[in-house]
């Protein structure tokens, strides 16, 4: 009956809903003044867009994506590389700047969906291995907490890109000399309360919102005694009459075309910056939590969820690693918690609006400098270190953050990541004894003339040449062309164990025999292929 | 319970460096305030131009430069002592960027060498007379790139980014390109000090704010100023070695005497960058406009409109740094560049130079 089903399926419910609960509270709490700070200090975008991600964007994100810890929502390195691509042109917070905004956003939604319809490039992002991902964070990660030393000194933002490191040094020393002192206090306060209450076990999670209560209760409190006038301290706007949707259009006229098309690496950037995220994401939680979901799929949620969001006013989505971890850490197991905790936000902006707008911008810089020290873990950089290869495109990928831009960085890791996994190919095991050459490794026009020193060396040395293939799993055309030319020089010999075709070489004889001994290779190879094939899972 | 001490260890260390950078921001501050007290030592150029306008903090200013040119005194709201020191320390950073007149070096001019990378830059070298360049008789010149009129002008839209830029914002890129430097931020006192002077030229000289003055900017001249015979950098490089070599020397690198910038130079290490609108390869208007207006020095005047194109064209082609959002190859070349051109070029010359008297006149 169904009734009783789920009569008796009811306890479960309310069990699961009861706990997930719980992890969307803590979820939304946690990501309210991280949305507030990516949309106003980082993207140069009114606060709304952060909370309409953080509402919207998890939403779409959490019913589209099938990952089971899955949580969207914005995201700093693309509220970091909106910022950088839209400040050369326009001013930060205008109508022009929202509204290309929305069309870089749009772009990049558009750019994720041909990811996913163009199945090798969503299939290249898998390409993308960890030192690289971990090189662009920890750098993002510096850059982040340099990028907000102006807003926490409540110096004004230069209206070029910030990026190289001695404007950086610039900017450090501008905060020691011109800053408001008033800001920096703010600043201070929620800088270290909130790095002492992420060491109280229960606070963990709460550290960032008891920070910043306590910045702007300190604001609050200048503003009383000292009055908001002469601490020139700038306050989130109100938010009041923003509602829960607020429906936008993306510039597309003839003006902007010019602007349009000099954002377009801006777009790739944002598109790619997000795919890596969200695969790298889901590929770390599916060896976390030991299932496997299909990263197209998150592919899928990304794209569609980016091609949306700009008409709902609402900054780009993609997997965040410290809310994921959020979840997954406090027990959350299924998407619900996402989906709650954009309920909750958006109860929170229809209600909490006139606290929100008091909350001062340095202890928002404060929050995104602790976010930016939190990306640099030295847990996940010291096994890189280790191993010499991993080492070098690390660095690589770290200084190409710090000294090209955010796109220059994106493709010198693509680059990386294709030399690198090239590379490992390019080099297959080789090993001498006597006159046996043993191959263990791809045989492919990469490898080949690794392989082709080795044999001629042998060649010069011992007259013949035993080329033992028994561990050699993939040879490409070229290298079956090669093969061919060297055995017609009758002194190589080709040997494969697996076959046992070395007994049969020395059997076999005569024309007829050969012709039914091609037969049977074919036969068996094709047996061999499938057999192959199975053994890998 | 041995993560907890380490823990603790973590963030008290975090703590007290942050700590510690706050008494370094409280002890700057002091310094900086300490500073801004001071009275200033002024050079001789600022001098002669502040007591020319009779600059001194009372309730009420008079510009002596009005009554002479209208016949009538106009009465405007005076300057404090503090305004007064803020204008005379931003005439000071303009007529000396890099403090070779000062006596305690860069500390009288607040830092200003930070933002620039080459010994010669200085304000004046552009904006000539102090800021405010006018004839014997006291007009202001069309073109002079007058600071005062720069102010006037307030918010100007940028033609090359479609940016509405402040004064303070169009400050920044004379140090960025111009100067091939760093950018200051918008509220630092080298640029608040600077737009305090130019503010007090514009008061000066009777501007009225949010007016286009022909004094503002470059006098630039266009292609279509000229006969239109085509702009040729070799035609330059001859009207360069007979009129401007003999002071910025042949190749441009400028004229130091006793540690002293004489000339400033235009090309090579020391000079502008190939983002700045000085460039002929970026604008190529803004060059031979200054050229024609203001060189060679006592002979303003003496080229006509070609040969001023020709000469920018020829100075283009000279190295010269990068800009900064060239990106580091650009720069790197630019450094081989500048490196590597100036001997091989003086051995080229020295070539020449033995051949020209074997060679006859054909």
């Amino acid at each position: 009956m169904p009734t009783n089903a789920i009569a008796s399926a009811l306890p479960r419910i309310v069990a699961m809903l009861r706990a997930n609960l719980l992890v969307g509270l803590t979820l939304a709490v946690v990501t309210l003044p991280q949305a507030i700070a990516f949309s106003t200090t980082l993207a140069g975008l009114p606060p709304h867009f952060g909370i309409y991600a953080a509402i919207w964007g998890v939403l779409f994100t959490a019913l589209l994506n099938p990952s089971r810890v899955f949580s969207g929502g914005p995201n700093t390195t693309m509220s970091a590389a909106i910022g950088i691509t839209l400040l050369p042109v326009a001013p930060p917070f205008g109508a022009d700047y929202v509204g290309y905004a929305l069309t870089l956003i749009l772009l990049a939604g558009l750019i994720q969906m041909l990811f996913l319809l163009i199945r090798p490039l969503g299939r290249m992002l898998d390409l993308i291995n960890e030192p690289i991902i971990n090189g662009l964070i920890c750098g993002i990660g510096l850059f982040l907490i340099f990028k907000s030393l102006t807003s926490f000194a409540g110096l004004p933002i230069n209206t070029e890109v910030e990026w190289p490191l001695w404007i950086a040094w610039q900017s450090f020393l501008a905060v020691l000399e011109i800053g408001n002192m008033y800001a920096i206090q703010i600043g201070l306060i929620t800088l270290i309360t909130s790095l002492v209450v992420r060491q109280i076990g229960f606070l963990r999670n709460w550290a960032i919102l008891i920070g910043v209560a306590a910045g702007t209760a300190y604001s609050a409190y200048l503003n009383a005694t000292v009055g908001l006038q002469n601490t020139m301290i700038e306050q989130i706007a109100n938010l009041s009459s923003v509602g829960f949707v607020f429906p936008s259009l993306p510039a597309f006229n003839q003006e902007a075309m010019s602007d349009i098309i000099s954002i377009l690496p801006g777009a790739v950037t944002l598109a790619l910056l997000g795919l890596f995220q969200t695969v790298a994401a889901m590929r770390r939680m599916n060896r976390k939590i030991g299932g496997y979901t299909d990263s197209r799929k998150g592919i899928f949620a990304d794209a569609v969820s980016n091609c949306v969001l700009p008409f709902l006013s609402s900054l780009p989505t993609c997997a965040s690693f410290n809310r994921m971890w959020l979840v997954y850490s406090l027990g959350g197991d299924s998407r619900v918690a996402s989906a709650i905790s954009a309920l909750i936000l958006l109860l929170m902006v229809l209600f909490l609006a006139p606290l929100i707008a008091i909350i001062p911008m340095p202890a928002m810089a404060a929050i995104i400098m602790l976010l930016g020290a939190n990306m640099i873990v030295w847990e996940d950089i010291k096994p890189h270190l280790k191993n010499r290869r991993e080492a070098v495109v690390f660095m690589a990928s770290f200084l190409s953050v710090l000294f090209l831009d955010l796109f220059g960085a994106v493709v010198v890791g693509s680059v990386l990541a294709i030399a690198y996994s090239k590379w490992e190919q390019a080099h297959p095991d080789i090993s001498v004894r006597g006159n046996v050459l043993k191959v263990r490794g791809n045989m492919y026009y990469g490898s080949l003339p690794v392989i082709e020193s080795t044999y001629h060396d042998v060649m010069k040395r011992e007259g013949t040449v035993t080329l033992d293939f028994s561990e050699c799993y993939y040879i490409d055309s070229e290298g079956i062309r090669w093969l061919t030319s060297a055995k017609a020089g009758l002194k190589a010999r080709f040997v494969d164990r697996r076959g046992g075709e070395d007994r049969r070489e020395v059997e076999g004889s005569g024309k007829a025999d050969r012709r039914a001994r091609e037969r049977h290779d074919a036969r068996r190879r094709r047996e061999r292929r499938d057999r192959r094939r199975h053994s890998e899972f | 319970m041995a993560a907890l001490p380490a823990k603790l260890l973590k963030v008290t260390l975090i703590v007290l460096v942050l700590g510690g950078m706050y008494l370094l921001a409280l002890n700057k501050h002091a310094e900086r305030d300490q500073l801004r007290k001071i009275s200033v030592d002024l050079t001789p150029s600022c001098k002669e131009k502040l007591q020319g306008y009779a600059l001194a903090a009372a309730e009420h200013y008079r510009s002596p430069y009005v009554r002479k040119m209208s016949g009538a005194w106009s009465t405007i709201r005076g300057y404090s002592e503090d305004d007064v020191r803020a204008i005379q320390r931003g005439c000071n950073i303009v007529d000396d960027l890099q403090g070779n007149l000062a006596n305690s070096g860069a500390r009288e001019r607040w830092n200003a060498d930070r933002f620039v990378r080459g010994t010669h830059t200085t304000c004046a070298n552009c904006h000539q007379g102090v800021g405010d360049k006018q004839d014997a008789v006291g007009n202001r010149l069309v073109g002079s790139n007058s600071l005062g009129a720069s102010w006037a002008m307030a918010d100007m839209y940028d033609r090359f980014t479609g940016l509405l830029l402040p004064h303070e914002l169009r400050q920044m890129q004379c140090y960025i390109n111009s100067s091939n430097g760093f950018k200051p931020n918008a509220a630092d006192d080298l640029i608040r000090d600077v737009t305090a002077y130019s503010r007090f030229l514009s008061a000066a000289v009777d501007l009225k704010i949010g007016n286009r003055y022909p004094e503002q900017g470059m006098d630039e001249i266009p292609a279509s100023a000229t006969r239109r015979r085509g702009d040729d950098y070799v035609r330059g490089a001859q009207v360069y070695r007979e009129r401007c070599a003999s002071c910025h020397g042949p190749q441009g690198l400028g004229t130091i005497v006793q540690g002293r910038v004489l000339y400033p130079a235009l090309a090579g290490p020391q000079s502008f960058s190939l983002d700045s609108r000085m460039n002929f390869a970026a604008v190529n208007t803004i060059m031979p406009g200054f050229i024609c207006r203001n060189m060679p020095l006592g002979q303003e005047g003496s080229l006509d409109n070609q040969e001023c194109r020709d000469i920018g064209y020829y100075l283009s082609t000279l190295p010269r740094p990068a800009g900064d959002k060239q990106g580091p190859l650009v720069a790197a070349w630019q450094q081989l560049m500048m490196t590597v051109m100036p001997p091989l070029t003086r051995y080229a010359e020295s070539l020449g130079s033995k051949d020209t008297p074997h060679a006859p006149a054909d």
